[in-house]
């Protein structure tokens, strides 16, 4: 397991949105929370590379290992968590008056690295893996806000692998984006489990079933049902998620 | 977490449910296509009627293009709704029951040519055996259509294993008989041959039948089973 969950709750306030969830996240590996809203799963999703605590009065109980270490742990620097687990939004959230070497190279520079040869190399990698490359190689000084909206959601794909993290977080990536762009970045998150554990948030669930090797389904803050995705979407185990599937609540 | 499902809104899936609906009204209608087929194949055979010869070439026919029908139907559902979880496995499995029973409609279609071919023979001996075969295929045909239309699968297996086995026993007791005959007139030989032919069409409609229950167990329960 990349990622262990165990026994994790969550609060904003009083109100309490994850309900002791445990569950382990396999390496190289794509898993789907999927779920209808306000069930929690965006909130799981943010608990992994502890954004969750970022909201005023937020709250986390419980551990979530990252390779058998507890990321809550005091001794950790969230930071360096978010470093190793990155993330992507719903909403392409480039810096739109930057350029488009910027927006990549921007986490790198931030963290010291002034080496302009190491900087093109790492960008270069970076959009190629995020399959933006041969789109955007000659006009890499445009500002990032000028390209289309599947473009500038690689553009952030390409931005949170520049800092080497070992785990990306997607959520809703596609939700944004016509179909085709949609189908891209499925594409791009298929290409990048070689290389990397993802765990995707998704809406839509036949997303899930196209892309994910593991599902997660969460109900109103519980983790109901977990399991093979191959699995899950022929025979679900429980009711509820039989009915959350076949589109008879959502 | 009972109490907290109570008030989850529950959405009526107008298109997918119309779609699930009309295939499974199409699968009632092969089946009672194949059921009215075996009746009549052996009735033919039995009475040495043209008119129920003739009547069950037209129902083969007509298994056909309702077999393809109900899979297009299929196809369309799967393309255009995105079924998974018992929808997925209702809509694969009708669409092998309904080749099933397509293939019980050809088989029921093979006793009626040689209920053709022997039209101006006397029978090798009274028909006993085989009308008891076809009697339990189409209780089998029934016992299954019942659970189509309620969703209950839970005798399934014990209802059509009692008859599958009897229909078993049947032929090997038919066969047996045959054998006889062919030692005792051997210029008949090729009358028995035809009536050893009828007898195995009729326990492998009994195989075949079975099988679907197996589906029908596989759509409701998600278990695979083998009912043999």
């Amino acid at each position: 397991m990349k990622i262990e969950v165990k026994e994790l709750s969550a609060w904003y306030g009083s109100h309490q949105v994850l309900r002791s969830v445990s569950m382990g996240v396999r390496e190289n590996m794509i898993t789907a929370i999927i779920g209808p809203s306000g069930c929690g799963k965006t909130t799981l999703l943010r608990c992994l590379n502890r954004m969750h605590e970022l909201v005023d009065g937020a709250r986390v109980e419980g551990e979530v290992l990252l390779d058998g270490e507890n990321i809550y742990d005091p001794s950790v620097d969230p930071v360096e968590v978010r470093r190793r687990i990155g993330m992507v939004f719903q909403k392409p959230n480039p810096f739109p008056h930057m350029s488009i070497f910027d927006n990549v190279a921007i986490g790198l520079k931030l963290a010291g690295v002034r080496d302009k040869r190491k900087l093109r190399e790492v960008v270069e990698d970076c959009l190629k893996k995020a399959a933006l490359w041969d789109e955007v190689k000659d006009k890499l000084d445009q500002p990032g806000g000028r390209l289309s909206g599947g473009q500038q959601q690689r553009l952030c794909i390409a931005r949170a692998l520049a800092t080497s993290p070992e785990v990306l977080l997607f959520d809703e990536p596609t939700s944004a984006l016509d179909p085709i762009s949609a189908m891209r970045i499925e594409n791009l998150m298929l290409s990048l489990k070689r290389e990397y554990t993802i765990v995707i948030v998704t809406h839509n669930i036949q997303q899930a079933a196209r892309v994910s090797d593991y599902t997660a389904f969460l109900y109103r803050g519980v983790l109901v049902e977990y399991g093979e995705t191959a699995v899950m979407f022929k025979t679900p185990r429980h009711k509820l998620t039989e009915e959350y599937l076949t589109g008879r609540f959502g | 977490m009972g109490d907290k499902t109570k008030s989850r809104g529950f959405v009526r899936r107008v298109a997918l449910d119309r779609g699930l609906n009309k295939v499974k009204e199409m699968v009632l209608e092969l089946s009672g296509i194949a059921k009215e087929a075996v009746r009549l194949s052996i009735e033919a055979l039995k009475e040495k009627s043209r008119e129920k010869i003739e009547k069950v070439y037209e129902l083969e026919k007509r298994s056909d293009v309702l077999n393809m029908d109900i899979e297009d139907e299929c196809l369309t559902l799967a393309a255009l709704q995105q079924p998974v979880a018992r929808d997925l496995r209702f809509i694969a499995s009708m669409m092998r029951i309904s080749n099933n029973y397509e293939r019980i409609c050809d088989l029921a279609q093979k006793i009626a040519y040689i209920a053709e071919k022997t039209i101006d023979k006397p029978l090798l001996k009274p028909l006993i055996d085989v009308p008891r075969m076809g009697k339990l295929v189409i209780e089998m045909l029934e016992i299954n259509e019942e659970s189509i239309r309620t969703g209950d699968t839970s005798m399934l297996e014990m209802e059509l294993k009692a008859r599958d086995d009897e229909i078993d026993l049947l032929y090997s007791q038919t066969y047996n008989e045959l054998v006889g005959y062919m030692v005792r007139i051997p210029h008949r030989i090729d009358d028995a041959i035809d009536l050893l032919f009828v007898a195995k069409h009729l326990e492998r409609m009994g195989d075949l039948v079975a099988k679907s229950a197996a589906r029908l167990v596989y759509i409701e329960e998600g278990r695979r089973v083998w009912i043999k």
